[in-house]
């Protein structure tokens, strides 16, 4: 019923200054011919007949529901001008049984992101990784001298292992981080001129690699 | 921990091969009954010592794959450039022709597996005709999407003919079937042959069609095999695996469902096809699968869809330009079936036996990985 | 009595130096019911561990005797030791003085020619440098197939011998005695009888033991002084631990190029817990291929192998042209025909000729090797390539080579370095086309990379 909850909060809100001043409307329902269950919306002007349920009767959650979508459905077919404002998220936080939710929520300005951050956020990293997955399959990117990418050998980045780092790593003869491996890679099969730390294109790549395997448990010095 | 020299151990071992025949008893395999019958009561009425238990399994194998009908030697997937760009990939290749040549007996004949050359070009596949050419035994071609996709075949077609041929052998009928076709991916997009071609060489971009045989190529094989007695051996070489292994990366034919349902009437049928760079095995139907090596590189088994019946070979230590490479012969059998060597280069080879597939996996496991993919 | 942690580091040698002196006097020992070997007391050894209390009967019984806290140096991590020393083979004070004493006693040959110093000689970073001969020299002056290995760091391989068919250093000890052409001696009953034969052996056992040696107490005996021979004080530990005035630019060149464009780290790995310098695996370089007629004995081994008939290749194992197939005669496996151990490069500089047939003269020849990708054989690692180093590049790794050696060998390093460099215009193994790219198929040669800080590179 949480979504019907929040419905009729919003609505009130909306629906409040017409009302400022006023007593609360009192909605007089007319009787169904048949004996059937009225029910009416805060508006005072809109209601609903329920076939086939009496007053009194139990009534299922998916009926409530339905209820409650053809009474708001006929609200905003009589306000097509009203605004519409989104109820905000329910609170994440378990709530203990008996404690009510806190009313506000806290509030800085650094948290105070909205969906087109979080947009601009996503495609910030998406283009990262990106420019990763590119050079992942360019000899010439990668500044390779054989013409071999990355991808020949782990398509789709595939049996790179990001998140077995740091381990001890064979080919190195010690403990590697991925972008250690990253550049033993450049040097060895691909021939080229292992990237600096500070490199865009390790970066770069690095983001690639990690992206492929979101949602693997980290497990450090896996073989 | 008591040291062994070498000398030290073969005496135990001599020492411990009667223990090893009463374990034999034990078991039920009919190969292992007989000879270490056999064996036992020779060694008993001569006071013999009858030196080591590994010789019993030989000879115990040999009984049960019947004897042994012919071999064919195989190259596959050398993803050659040209010599200026890249000569690792010549190495490797060269050294698979050196080796094949160093085979004795040779065998009855060479098979490619496809992917001569990495992007198509004349002068990638001109380098790789000269470097077969120096095989001793005769050479049965098969083409690659890497050979292929730059001019459509046509230098290709130049140097090593028709892309789908058969021929019989000793008894068995052997089919060669370009499965590397692709639906027109390339003209709506406006891509050059040269784009084409490396949208191909790539597995993981999304972009190209996935591989098939076609229906003109499965009216072809229909026509083919009409004639020929389901009794008969049937040996496919296909570069694309013709099964549906995993979509992504194109280990994959699209029309693999109807391919099998031409072959479904033969007793026995071995598809050998190259493309996965992996020790693959997989067995539909009457139908036994084998992967061959590449010379150039290995690639990483796929993340879904992987055959049951496949025994992975251990991941590749990239410091070592051979490992997970390698080449390897087919030995056909008498009843036309296929003991597959895996010849591992700088590892152990790897055979896995006809009746590893056709018993779907009950016998003749092949050794296990030590490092699985993950 | 007893001596404070420092003191005891410093005065190590002289422990090892009093032990042999005790052992020498004969000087009787405390005794106990435990044999040598039992577990390691807490109480730290000290010099005095090893120093005997008065002798109250004839009667020698042998005594409790606590292991030596080794003094290990900068180069060996705690962790290596504890790896390489088997519980309850912790050397001590006097049995390690005994197996010094063995090793380089003469007559435990059959002919009283040839001792383990014979060609491990200590004073030589106990190699043999033979001068002419690559391989040793044994009892009447017969050359074996292989290259005497050092002993320094011997304690730390995770196998004996170039094979590495002997797991343990016990195991080791045992075998050049009876080899025909080493010390030569027919049983180890015959070497056993000779020992107890002499006096002060004798004595030295029963004063440790309450008991005639056996082969296996003689053993454990060469093996504990050999558990001291540990050896990593060297200029390179000390640039690695922070000085780097330690060692010169030209080294430091060459420890980035030893971990790039050398590609040497793979196999002759260095970290924090194992700074060997060695993966301790076996690989076929190409050394073996010096032979011509390697691809065809290898072929015939594994046409042998085909046929199950391991019994036959033990027997090929003995033949001397067999030998260049390595680690195969041990394990069987294909893929080991003509591998050998990759040995620790510490003390390099002063353990050649190199390789396991002691081919290599100088360290310019094995980068020349190196360089050109080894000797080309149908089962060469397929890590071996040619690298494209220059003349100049290959200096730098042999002057970062000399640094591996222990300061007590500091002279003797100087000397091998002018010897070596003077041998430098000499160069057989050198193939520059090849290494260079210009001619043959050895794979792709690597680019000259810019040089990182070498300091702060693999010390993990």
């Amino acid at each position: 019923m949480r979504l019907s909850y929040h419905l009729a909060l919003a609505l009130s809100l909306a629906a409040g200054p017409a009302l400022a001043g006023n007593d609360p409307p009192r909605h007089q329902l007319r009787a169904s011919a048949d004996g059937n269950l009225v029910i009416g919306l805060c508006d005072g002007e809109t209601s609903i007949e329920v076939k086939g349920l009496k007053p009194g009767d139990q009534m299922t959650r998916e009926q409530g529901q339905q209820i409650a979508d053809a009474l708001m459905t006929g609200w905003r077919q009589k306000h097509p001008e009203a605004k519409w404002v989104a109820a905000a998220e329910p609170p994440t936080e378990a709530q203990l049984p008996g404690v009510k939710a806190p009313a506000e929520k806290q509030f800085q300005t650094y948290g105070a992101f909205s969906e087109r951050d979080r947009r601009i956020w996503q495609e910030s990293t998406d283009r990262l990784v990106a420019e990763g997955k590119r050079i992942f399959h360019d000899a010439k990117a990668l500044g390779g001298t054989n013409a071999i990418s990355c991808d020949m050998c782990h398509p789709d980045a595939s049996n790179t292992h990001p998140e077995t780092y740091p381990k001890f790593q064979v080919q190195l003869g010690r403990v590697a981080l991925l972008r250690d491996m990253i550049n033993w890679c450049i040097e060895n099969p691909v021939r080229g001129k292992p990237f600096a730390d500070d490199d865009p294109r390790l970066k770069a790549l690095e983001a690639y690699i990690l992206a492929q395997r979101k949602g693997v448990a980290l497990d450090y010095g896996k073989h | 921990m008591a040291h062994k020299s070498i000398e030290t151990k073969y005496y135990e071992e001599r020492a411990s091969f009667f223990e090893d025949l009463a374990r034999m008893g034990a078991l039920s395999r009919r190969g292992f009954l007989q000879i270490a019958g056999v064996s036992a009561g020779l060694a008993a009425a001569k006071g013999l010592i009858v030196p080591q238990s590994f010789q019993l399994i030989e000879i115990a194998q040999a009984a049960e794959t019947a004897t042994p009908g012919f071999t064919i030697a195989y190259i596959s997937d050398t993803h050659l450039y040209t010599r200026n760009v890249n000569d690792r990939f010549i190495r490797s290749a060269v050294k698979a022709v050196e080796e094949v040549n160093a085979l004795d007996p040779q065998p009855d004949f060479v098979l490619f597996g496809g992917d001569l050359a990495q992007l198509g070009r004349g002068e990638e596949l001109d380098l790789g005709a000269q470097i077969l050419k120096d095989l001793k035994a005769p050479l049965k071609m098969m083409v690659g999407e890497h050979d292929w996709f730059l001019d459509l075949g046509e230098h290709w077609r130049s140097l090593f003919g028709p892309s789908q041929y058969s021929f019989d052998h000793k008894g068995v009928h052997f089919v060669t079937l370009m499965s590397v076709q692709e639906k027109d991916f390339w003209t709506a997009r406006g891509m050059t042959p040269e784009e084409r071609m490396h949208t191909v060489a790539g597995l993981d971009n999304g972009i190209q069609s996935r591989f098939e045989v076609g229906p003109e190529g499965r009216q072809w094989l229909q026509n083919d095999l009409a004639a020929i007695d389901k009794k008969t051996p049937i040996v496919i070489f296909s570069h694309s695996p013709l099964y549906k292994y995993y979509r992504n990366w194109n280990f994959w034919t699209e029309d693999a469902d109807e391919v099998q349902a031409i072959l479904a009437r033969f007793d026995t049928v071995s598809v050998i096809h190259g493309h996965t760079h992996q020790l693959l095995l997989n067995r539909l139907g009457n139908i036994s699968f084998y992967g061959l090596l590449s010379t150039a590189w290995p690639w990483p088994y796929a993340p879904e869809g992987l055959p049951k019946l496949t025994v992975q070979m251990n991941r590749a230590d990239p410091f070592n330009a051979f490992d997970g490479c390698g080449n390897g012969q087919l030995n056909v059998l008498a009843s036309g079936m296929i003991d597959k060597v895996y010849n591992l280069w700088n590892r152990n080879p790897v055979t896995v036996r006809a009746n590893y597939l056709s018993s779907n996996g009950a016998n003749d496991r092949p050794p296990a990985t030590t490092l699985a993919s993950y | 009595m007893q001596l404070s942690r420092g003191k005891l580091a410093a005065s190590f040698a002289a422990v090892i130096l009093g032990g042999v002196l005790l052992a020498l006097l004969g000087v009787a020992f405390t005794s106990s019911d435990n044999p040598p070997t039992a577990p390691a007391t807490p109480t730290p050894a000290t010099p005095t561990a090893a120093t005997p209390a008065p002798a109250t009967s004839g009667l020698a019984t042998p005594e409790k005797q606590a292991p030596l806290k080794p003094a290990l140096p900068l180069g060996i991590s705690p962790q290596l030791y504890a790896l390489a020393v088997p519980p309850g083979r912790e050397p001590t004070a006097q049995l390690a003085a005994l197996g010094e004493k063995l090793f380089k006693d003469k007559r435990l040959s059959i002919d009283d020619s040839v001792a383990c110093e014979t060609c491990h000689d200590p004073t030589k970073g106990f190699t043999d440098h033979r001068g002419n001969s690559a391989t040793s020299a044994g009892v009447q002056d017969q050359h074996g197939q292989r290259n005497a290995p050092t002993v320094l760091n011997a304690m730390f391989q995770a196998s004996q011998f170039w094979d590495g068919r002997a797991p343990a250093l016990e195991d080791q000890a045992k075998l050049p005695i009876l080899n025909p052409i080493e010390m030569g001696q027919k049983t180890p009953g015959a070497l056993v009888a000779k020992v107890a034969r002499i006096q002060e052996y004798s004595d030295a056992f029963k004063l440790l033991l309450g008991h005639d040696p056996t082969y296996e107490d003689i053993a454990a005996a060469i093996a504990a002084f050999e558990r001291t021979q540990y050896s990593a004080n060297s200029p390179f530990d000390r640039f690695l631990a922070g000085d780097p005035q330690a060692v010169s630019e030209a080294a430091r060149r060459g420890w980035a190029l030893f971990q790039g464009k050398g590609r040497c780290s793979s196999c002759h790995a260095f970290n924090a817990v194992s700074p060997l310098f060695s993966d301790q695996k076996f690989h076929n370089i190409g050394i073996a291929a010096h032979k011509q007629n390697f691809a065809e004995l290898a072929r015939k081994a594994l046409g042998i192998l085909k046929t199950g008939d391991t019994k036959q290749i033990d027997e090929l194992a003995l033949q001397t042209s067999y030998s260049e197939l390595g680690r195969f005669l041990v394990t069987k496996n294909p893929a080991d025909i003509g591998a050998f151990k990759s040995e620790t490069l510490r003390n390099i500089g002063i353990t050649g000729p190199y390789m396991h047939d002691g081919s290599l003269a100088t360290l310019w020849d094995v980068m020349d090797h190196y360089n050109k990708g080894g000797v080309a054989n149908p089962f060469l690692d397929g890590g071996m390539q040619r690298l494209a180093l220059s003349e100049a590049e290959i200096d730098d790794l042999v002057a970062f080579l000399f640094t591996l050696t222990d300061d007590r060998f500091a002279e003797f390093n100087k000397a091998e370095m002018a010897r070596q460099t003077s041998l430098k215009t000499n160069r057989p193994q050198r193939e520059t086309e090849i290494a260079e790219g210009r001619k043959g198929d050895l794979g792709d040669a690597g680019i000259t990379p810019d040089l990182r800080n070498p300091a702060s590179i693999g010390a993990y």
